[in-house]
């Protein structure tokens, strides 16, 4: 850490590189702290969460039962506990609440004064965070599984919604109304992701096994479909033409730089592509648990030295190497399948919500003690003991 | 980490899980502890070990685990970061959290190891719930999404609380019913049981004038013994105290004794209150002739009283004897189901006292009836008779008695047997006049008892159960013995003049000797059915055995020879001829089966060939095992081929648990088969393969096995084929 300080100092170092490595080791060193609690709002499994850009202060999240929360993720009171606390509720009394789970939840990428919410009552609303009432209202045939806004458009402002329906509905924010469909998956779309690059590109996931993506500017079609084996043909088989799972593919997510393309699905894979070519990266992720029936939310580390993969996996969250796929820990700490997890970039943390009603908070361990300040740690350590006696040994005298 | 020592952990861990036991160990807990106090290591591998019995696919594994997971996880922080880390899947395995991973059986050690892990989380949760937030996060799991009512814990869904308390008021239902049947019933039943009490109890007082009243003390008080002292603080008040029967004894019995001590009293009075000095003395003497002012009365009163039945009390017995069986049979039991009944459902005091004191009562009738120690006379049950009595007096036939008969029979004793006294009319009628009349009028009553008594005695001679109508036939047959010469007579005539018919001589001359021969003779003749032989015994047969043949069969055309007789041998061989199919003698069996019983013994069994349990009978010495060498090679093949095929149901373990329960061999020591069921590792655990092994699969077994299953297509295909074969001339039918 010093020599990192003097280098940066110095100038022998570029400015990205103490961040960089800063933030790979907080990244690496997540744990479940005991300072940080996330209040217990949802009666039942989370589905979803999202944290905006502007500040990156306030977390939404949406629950099974259709109840949307936004909490407050910053600690003003300038002690190590903290509870987020929630600043306003979509709750079950209000009168515009989703009447079934609410699936998506996301921040209007240019304002916290708007967010989106879809939810298997068939509908996606647009709300106002003000008043908390719906500015706008989208009415669809099936359960919306998902919806996805590109964060990084300046030139339109379309919604992306997966649907039960295989056609992909593209929602104009500007209009109001559906403007437009992408025809051709054969079945339900589970996933919907806009490419962090660029900001026509869509990628779309469903129960067919295929990821197809788009240019939103191209009527025709898919631009590619993506295909797990490459094209090789002596492994494929009729059926398994450009797919990229061999069960449903209920995850996108792209990199940071929108270079590649994260997909899981239910045959327990995750695989990474090259969102530019289509190529399989051929990473090989090992078992990533996934059962479930509907689409899975997992996020990509922003600003680390090599780039974390952070996929719930079971009731845990796996924290995978990007590029290599090596799996560098198992964040434990749910008491039922996780379905969703956001990284906050500036802070290095991850937030992960699951069907056991919790939004667990996992915090980077503080740097421990360095070797020149011995005496303050022990006397440090010895304080927390004495403070915690939980954490002490009980061994009764009549055991030796 | 010593070697030795992971190696002794992981032994004890293995040993403690697989107890069995519904409790650890103490002194192997004790050495766990010890070792895994030494380093965290060890820790890190009990931990290991511990996770992977949890693992097991047996409750009894997992319960033992759990507990001594909860041992460490009080002591060792190092454990509980372990444990705490892995705390989803300690639930899982304990609590049952993951509803696709049940507890697995024994269902009972599941639901305990379920009630218990539920309330240790509790325990864990209050003191280190706030130093560990997964343990804080997995409680409130449960809690919340689990719903788990931590503090009823027993009665968990709320279905299972209802349905407890449906129960209970169901039988709450019952109970009411029952009170107010029993109710209902004392309501009925009390005064009858009341008046039955004071029957018994006047019974008892006209059998025992009880005017002590000795019943009414507890009989420990056999002799009494009372000491008056004649001091001044004698007074009313210790008569009173002292029990009334030497109250009343000292008073009513000795009515002289107690006169004189009133009088020494009064004098004793008047001498106490003067001065005491021995001039005193000398005139107390003087005056009562009483050597002392103190003395003792020792009175010893028997009270194992001896009821003996007789003529007189006969009556009070009988309704005495009535009563307690009623009382024993029907009374008892009814109010102590009262009462029963009354402390189930928590009745009022009020009735609760009154069944109380109504079966005391009658515990104390039943105690005073013992302590008369009634001497009954057999009672010969009576049987009802239709018709009236005095024509069975008329009918009744008195057999004249044998002198010299029954000489073991005292002289003194004979009321007793229901006999005649000696002075005996009967021999003398027997004597004077045998050819007379057996049948002879009873004679007019002299005493209505003797009437009674005869009449009683007639009555049970006619019933042939009774010992008084064995006694009747012993005495009849006796009495004939010597008495048959005229009955015999007739019959002998009956012979003679038979024996004319037949051609017999009869010697005129000795009738008596030629008698007693005959007699004898015929005694000495076989008994045989009537047949044709006999019919035509001594007789010349003209047309026995001659057949008449019609060799026409045409019915005026008769050829020259009309009539032809055959003489068949064989037939007129039968005519006079019988045959007598000779089976051989009876000759007894005299042999026993002798094999060796379960219990012991040797088998009783006296077949002839094959006893139906031990199969051919063999000899056997005295043990009961077989003589012969080969015999005993055969039997123990066929003990081999029996024993494997013993049923499924046969647990030679629990068997074995049987035999050191009761101590007797039931041969599940023997080892049979070859060496075909391994071992079972484990001994101490509950089979749960015995649990899968219930009728239902054993039926299935039997109903699904594969070739019952083809026979019954088999059959059903040619039922359907029948159906067919009706129409196989139609060609549709007939290519089928």
């Amino acid at each position: 850490m010093l020599s990192f300080l003097t280098a940066r100092q110095t100038g022998v170092h570029d400015p990205d590189r103490l961040r960089r490595a800063e933030s790979t080791r907080r990244a690496l060193s997540l744990e479940l702290n005991h300072d940080r609690d996330v209040e217990r709002i949802h009666g039942n499994g989370v589905n979803s969460i999202d944290i905006e850009v502007i500040e990156r202060r306030y977390m939404l999240s949406g629950g099974s039962d259709g109840v949307i929360v936004i909490y407050d993720l910053e600690n003003t009171s300038k002690k190590s506990h903290y509870t987020c606390k929630a600043v306003c509720t979509v709750g079950r009394s209000s009168h515009y609440v989703h009447k079934f789970s609410v699936e998506t939840v996301q921040w209007y990428p240019y304002d916290t004064g708007m967010f989106l919410s879809s939810s298997f009552d068939k509908t996606m609303k647009v709300w106002d965070t003000e008043t908390l009432k719906p500015a706008e209202v989208f009415q669809f045939e099936g359960n919306v599984y998902c919806h996805h806004m590109s964060p990084i458009a300046r030139k339109h402002s379309l919604i992306a919604v997966g649907t039960t329906d295989p056609k992909v509905q593209l929602c104009d924010l500007k209009s109001g109304s559906r403007i437009h469909v992408l025809q051709g998956h054969r079945g339900e779309v589970l996933s919907v992701r806009w490419s962090t690059r660029y900001e026509h590109i869509l990628a779309t996931a469903g129960t067919d096994s295929r990821v197809r993506v788009w240019d939103v500017r191209r009527a025709s079609g898919s631009l590619f479909s993506l295909d797990q084996h490459n094209g090789d043909e002596s492994r494929t088989s009729s059926e398994t033409v450009n797919t990229a799972h061999d069960g449903r593919v209920n995850g996108l997510c792209f990199s940071h730089d929108g270079l590649y393309l994260i997909s899981t699905g239910t045959d327990n894979r995750m695989r990474l592509w090259n969102s530019a070519t289509g190529q399989n990266t051929l990473v090989n992720y090992g078992k990533v648990t996934n059962e479930s029936r509907k689409g899975v939310k997992f996020t990509v580390s922003r600003g680390c030295g090599p780039e974390l993969v952070f996929v719930p996996c079971g009731s845990s969250v796996a924290v995978y190497s990007l590029h290599t796929g090596e799996l560098v820990t198992m964040l434990r700490g749910h008491y039922n399948n996780v379905d969703c997890c956001e990284f906050h970039p500036d802070y290095q943390e991850l937030y992960s919500g699951g069907k056991d009603c919790n939004i667990l908070a996992w915090v980077p361990v503080l740097r421990q003690p360095d070797i020149e300040d011995e005496g303050v740690g022990c006397t440090r350590g010895g304080a927390r003991d004495a403070v915690n006696p939980a954490f002490e040994d009980a061994w009764s005298s009549d055991e030796d | 980490m010593d070697q030795k020592k992971r190696d002794r952990l992981s032994e004890l861990v293995e040993e403690l899980t697989t107890s069995g036991e519904p409790q650890l160990n103490q002194v192997k807990m004790k050495e766990v502890k010890k070792i895994c106090k030494l380093s965290s290591d060890y820790i890190n591998h009990y931990y290991h070990l511990i996770m992977t019995q949890l693992n097991q696919d047996h409750a009894e594994i997992r319960l033992s685990a759990f507990q001594m997971a909860t041992e460490l996880f009080s002591r060792s922080h190092h454990f509980r970061v372990l444990l705490v880390t892995n705390l989803q899947e300690f639930l899982e395995l304990t609590v049952e959290t993951d509803v696709e991973q049940p507890l697995p059986p024994p269902k009972e050690v599941a639901r305990k190891l379920k009630t218990h892990a539920i309330q240790t989380v509790q325990a864990w949760q209050a003191t280190y719930g706030e130093a560990y937030k997964k343990l804080a996060l997995g409680y409130h799991f449960l809690k919340q999404v689990k719903k788990v009512d931590f503090q009823d814990v027993e009665a968990r869904t709320l279905a299972e609380r209802k349905r407890q308390e449906e129960k209970r008021q169901r039988l709450e239902k019952i109970y009411n019913e029952k009170f107010e049947k029993a109710k209902q019933e004392m309501e009925e039943m009390a005064a009858e049981m009341e008046e039955s009490l004071t029957q018994m109890n006047s019974c008892m007082a006209l059998l025992v004038p009880d005017t002590f009243d000795l019943f009414s003390v507890e009989p420990t008080v056999g002799s009494e013994r009372l000491t008056f002292y004649s001091g001044p603080e004698r007074d009313a008040s210790i008569w009173d105290e002292q029990p009334c029967c030497s109250k009343d004894l000292s008073r009513g019995a000795d009515g002289r004794m107690t006169e004189a001590t009133k009088d020494e009293e009064d004098e004793d009075s008047a001498v106490e209150e003067d001065d005491t000095d021995a001039a005193d003395k000398v005139t107390f003497i003087r005056n009562t002739g009483l050597m002392s002012h103190s003395y003792r009365l020792d009175l010893s009163i028997s009270t194992d009283l001896k009821v003996k039945e007789t003529e007189e009390n006969e009556a009070v017995l009988n309704t005495m004897r009535d009563l307690h069986r009623l009382i024993t049979t029907r009374y008892l039991p009814m109010v102590q189901s009262w009462i029963q009944i009354f402390t189930k459902v928590g009745v009022e005091e009020q009735l609760m006292r009154q069944a109380i004191s109504l079966k005391k009562a009658l515990e104390k009738a039943l105690r005073k009836h013992r302590d008369l120690n009634v001497d009954y006379k057999k009672r010969q049950r009576k049987v009802i008779k239709a018709g009236d009595d005095d024509d069975d007096d008329d009918d009744f036939e008195e057999v004249p008695e044998k002198e010299g008969y029954e000489p073991h029979i005292p002289e003194h004793l004979r009321p007793e047997y229901g006999l005649d006294p000696l002075p005996s009319t009967s021999t003398s009628v027997a004597k004077s006049n045998p050819s007379e009349p057996l049948v002879r009028a009873v004679a007019p009553p002299v005493a209505s008892t003797l009437t009674r008594l005869k009449k009683k005695l007639r009555d049970e001679e006619q019933d042939p159960t009774s010992a008084a109508a064995t006694l009747r036939i012993l005495k009849e047959r006796l009495s004939s013995a010597p008495s048959t010469s005229k009955p015999i007579c007739n019959v002998g005539q009956d012979q003679e003049e038979k024996n004319d018919c037949m051609g017999v001589s009869k010697d005129a001359a000795a009738p008596t000797v030629s008698r007693s021969e005959q007699t004898e003779e015929k005694e000495k003749a076989p008994i045989i059915p009537f047949g044709v032989d006999l019919y035509y015994w001594g007789e010349e047969q003209p047309i026995a055995g001659k057949i008449i043949k019609y060799t026409s069969q045409h019915q005026f055309w008769v050829p020259h020879e009309v009539e032809e007789e055959v003489e068949n041998e064989d037939l007129s061989a039968q005519m006079k001829s019988r045959h007598i199919t000779f089976a051989g003698c009876f000759q007894p069996v005299e042999h026993k089966c002798k094999a060796l019983m379960p219990n012991g013994s040797l088998c009783e069994r006296q077949d002839r060939v094959k006893c139906p349990f031990h199969g051919l009978i063999i000899p056997r010495d005295e043990l009961g095992r077989p003589v012969n060498l080969e015999d005993a090679a055969r039997l123990g093949k066929e003990e081999m081929k029996r024993r494997e095929e013993q049923p499924d149901w046969w647990d030679p373990e629990f068997m074995k648990e049987i035999e050191a329960a009761t101590g007797e061999d039931l041969g599940s020591s023997k080892t049979y088969g070859k060496g075909k069921g391994k071992k079972r590792k484990h001994h101490n655990l509950t089979d749960l393969k015995q649990t899968t092994n219930t009728s239902r699969l054993r039926l299935e077994k039997k109903v699904f096995n594969k070739s019952s299953m083809r026979r019954i297509a088999e059959v059903m295909n040619k039922m359907d084929k029948k159906k067919h074969e009706k129409f196989a001339n139609q060609f549709n039918y007939a290519l089928k």
